[in-house]
């Protein structure tokens, strides 16, 4: 075994280090077409030497390192494949598998199966409207993000302005604190009762409302997405924008009929991020409002409400938490290639 | 650009600020624009910030119905990093201290959390780099179904924190998940891991992982493919061999990369609390966000909750210094 892998490794690389020596059939030749004749004349003799099987199997990784590395590659991608998808699958064992039989679930196979799980994750809990809450407050959050995004990020990205770096960076450093630091007053300010807002919430305070969950996220939100627009916007020619002013646009009009529009990919990039970041977040999401339904509680306080007072419904958080999955999924699924240049874009620009 | 003269058709009662706005210096158009993305921050960010560092110097008021007392100056920062105050009894049970392997027998409750919140950051953020590597790395071939391959590498990023929580939560329950009794086959857990803060710690920690490597994977791999190919046919052409390209090419010119995504992580790992509160609860596995909230709702300590918080935040933007610092020296600075 040895010995077959030092016999090439000898003739053909003489200032071989410790890591050459394995590759040294397809190292020592020039052209990597060539590469399979060396690899294939030791193979030939092969037989005589009489292996075992997994000798041989050793030995051919030997004499063609690049198997080695593409049959490395194949174990990797199947383990990062497992890993990441196995605990959905049995997210969905543990759904199934009727209440009274949790305990004897199997880590492959669900003990039992009562797919009205589903349904009853409904009539137990309102969890629509939950759902529901998540949904308007991300949508929501999604727009006003867009919107205030676009200006700052067409401001970034095409205009030339004293103070420009120094808010950029005060825009950077906003995404860098923790939500932590601004809960206290921002909890505070939310509760307290402003007359001024009466007629329009029965309260007169924002806790409770949808109001308060999507003004703070759409704020700590907004830095990564004047990132990606500003960076969209700068791509833009000059000579467009000029074209459409010629034409009679006012300077607003410019942004939005010629420069928006042309950017449309990067606006879906900086919609779809912030649209999962929202309908994601835990910290505001689980502390702004009483957990309520009808206090627009966001999706998080369904899942939770499942722990119910007398028993804790395992089978129907994991139902709810597959159906509340699914539209996160299905975005991914849609608008994978936003997603990347959208995570992308948003770091290498810092 | 500035001599426009051009009039908006009027009527409309958008007409006249759009008009006025066409009269301005493109400095004072760039300044309007900006204006509601500032006030958006300054009424989130901005003056909360500020706020909370007014609070944190005013004393605890658990009484009465204003939550702060008189100005106390540094106090809270004082009693809370020498921990004379009884913070620590008031929530904290002794067994728990005392199962706690990691700090010493009887820590207070805030050395605990800042503890556990740079173990979880460096652990997490070390694991998820390396992980997330060699995902990259397989992201970075070209195979069939590489979409199919990317799509489930994704999707634990972009799952809900209380989804990720709860299926975590699930499978570490004694009664119906697998995992207490696999990892007790290992010899690492106790009976009821999520009662415990050893083993909630490394639950929290491995979901973590599960979670956000998908996002250490994507910025690598923006990384990997911003290199030039030809360097690769140089190298192979000249003898290198796949470790030795990956030594000397992929590592050195993805590391400007590496470091921004390890930046953003570290940042984001310091935040932990709602993965915490999902799983094991903030009792069990106290992070610096969770002794906030703690503060606020179990004590009505606001006070002291803002000194936490603004504590946090001063941790974290150490931690941003030192990276930044790092990422000038290596690569001739970014943005």
């Amino acid at each position: 075994m040895t010995d077959r892998s030092t016999e090439p490794g000898d003739e053909l690389t003489p200032g071989a280090d410790e890591t050459t020596l394995e590759a040294a059939p397809d190292g020592g030749v020039a052209d990597a077409e060539t590469v399979d004749q060396p690899v294939v004349n030791p193979t030939a003799d092969e037989p005589d030497l009489d292996r075992g099987l997994i000798a041989a199997w050793a030995a051919k990784m030997i004499t063609n390192p690049d198997r080695a590395y593409r049959a490395s590659f194949y174990v990797a991608t199947i383990f990062f494949l497992v890993t990441t998808l196995f605990p959905f699958y049995w997210l969905f064992v543990v759904a199934v598998t009727p209440r009274n039989n949790l305990s004897e679930v199997g880590v492959f196979i669900p003990a039992g199966f009562n797919p009205a799980a589903f349904i009853e994750v409904f009539t137990t809990l309102p969890f629509h409207r939950y759902v529901f809450n998540s949904f308007l407050i991300a949508t929501i959050a999604t727009v006003a993000v867009l919107l205030v995004g676009s200006l700052a990020g067409y401001v970034f990205g095409r205009l030339r302005f004293r103070g420009r770096n120094v808010m950029l960076l005060l825009v950077l450093v906003t995404s860098f604190f923790p939500p932590a630091a601004f809960f206290i007053p921002l909890n505070r300010l939310f509760n307290t009762n402003v007359d001024v807002l009466r007629p329009l919430l029965s309260a007169g305070s924002l806790y409770n409302t949808p109001y308060a969950i999507f003004i703070p996220l759409s704020a700590i939100f907004l830095p990564l997405s004047i990132f990606i627009l500003m960076t969209f916007y700068s791509q833009i020619p000059d000579g467009l924008e000029d074209a459409a002013r010629v034409e009679g646009t006012t300077r607003i009009g410019a942004l939005f009929r010629v420069i928006v529009p042309l950017s449309a990919p990067g606006v879906a990039t900086a919609g779809v991020l912030t649209f999962i970041s929202v309908y994601n977040e835990y910290f505001f999401s689980s502390l702004m409002t009483d957990g309520r339904p009808g206090s627009w509680a966001p999706m998080l306080e369904g899942i939770l409400r499942f722990q119910g007072e007398f028993e804790v419904l395992y089978n129907l958080m994991a139902a709810a938490s597959i159906v509340a999955v699914l539209p996160v999924a299905i975005l991914v699924v849609v608008a994978q290639e936003k997603i990347v240049s959208g995570l992308t874009t948003g770091a290498v620009k810092e | 650009m500035s001599t426009d003269t051009r009039a908006d058709e009027g009527g409309s009662l958008l007409a006249r600020p759009l008009n006025w706005l066409e009269t301005q210096s493109e400095e004072v158009y760039a300044y309007v624009l900006l204006t509601p993305a500032f006030a958006l921050l300054a009424l989130v960010a901005f003056y909360p910030l500020i706020e909370t560092f007014r609070f944190s110097l005013l004393a605890d008021a658990v009484a009465s119905a204003d939550p702060f007392g008189e100005f106390i100056g540094l106090g809270n920062y004082v009693d809370l990093l020498t921990a004379d105050t009884n913070f620590t009894q008031q929530f904290i049970s002794v067994t728990l201290t005392d199962s706690f392997p990691f700090v010493a027998f009887g820590a207070p409750f805030l050395q605990q959390a800042i503890f556990v919140t740079l173990a979880f950051a460096i652990l997490s953020v070390l694991f998820e780099t390396t992980i997330g590597f060699g995902q990259a790395l397989v992201l970075d071939q070209d195979f069939y179904g590489r979409r199919w391959v990317r799509v489930s590498i994704i999707i634990p990023w972009a799952i809900p924190i209380v989804i990720q929580g709860m299926i975590f939560f699930l499978i570490f329950n004694p009664t119906i998940g697998f995992g207490t009794e696999f990892m007790q086959w290992l010899g690492v857990f106790g009976n009821n891991p999520l009662s415990s803060s050893t083993d909630s710690f490394l639950i929290v920690l491995v979901a973590d992982i599960w979670k956000t490597t998908a996002f250490m994977a994507l910025l690598i791999l923006a990384g990997l493919q911003s290199i030039d190919r030809g360097l690769y046919d140089v190298a192979e052409v000249s003898g290198a061999s796949p470790w030795q390209r990956f030594r000397y090419i992929t590592l050195p010119l993805v590391a400007p990369a590496l470091l921004v995504a390890m930046l953003f992580r570290t940042m984001d790992a310091m935040r932990i609390y709602g993965l915490i509160d999902a799983t094991a609860g903030c009792e069990t596995v106290p992070s610096l966000t969770c002794l906030v909230i703690i503060a606020l709702q179990n004590s009505r300590r606001w006070a002291t909750a803002s000194a936490v918080a603004f504590l946090t935040a001063v941790v974290i933007s150490g931690f941003v210094v030192v990276y930044l610092i790092a990422l000038r020296n290596s690569e001739g600075g970014v943005a």
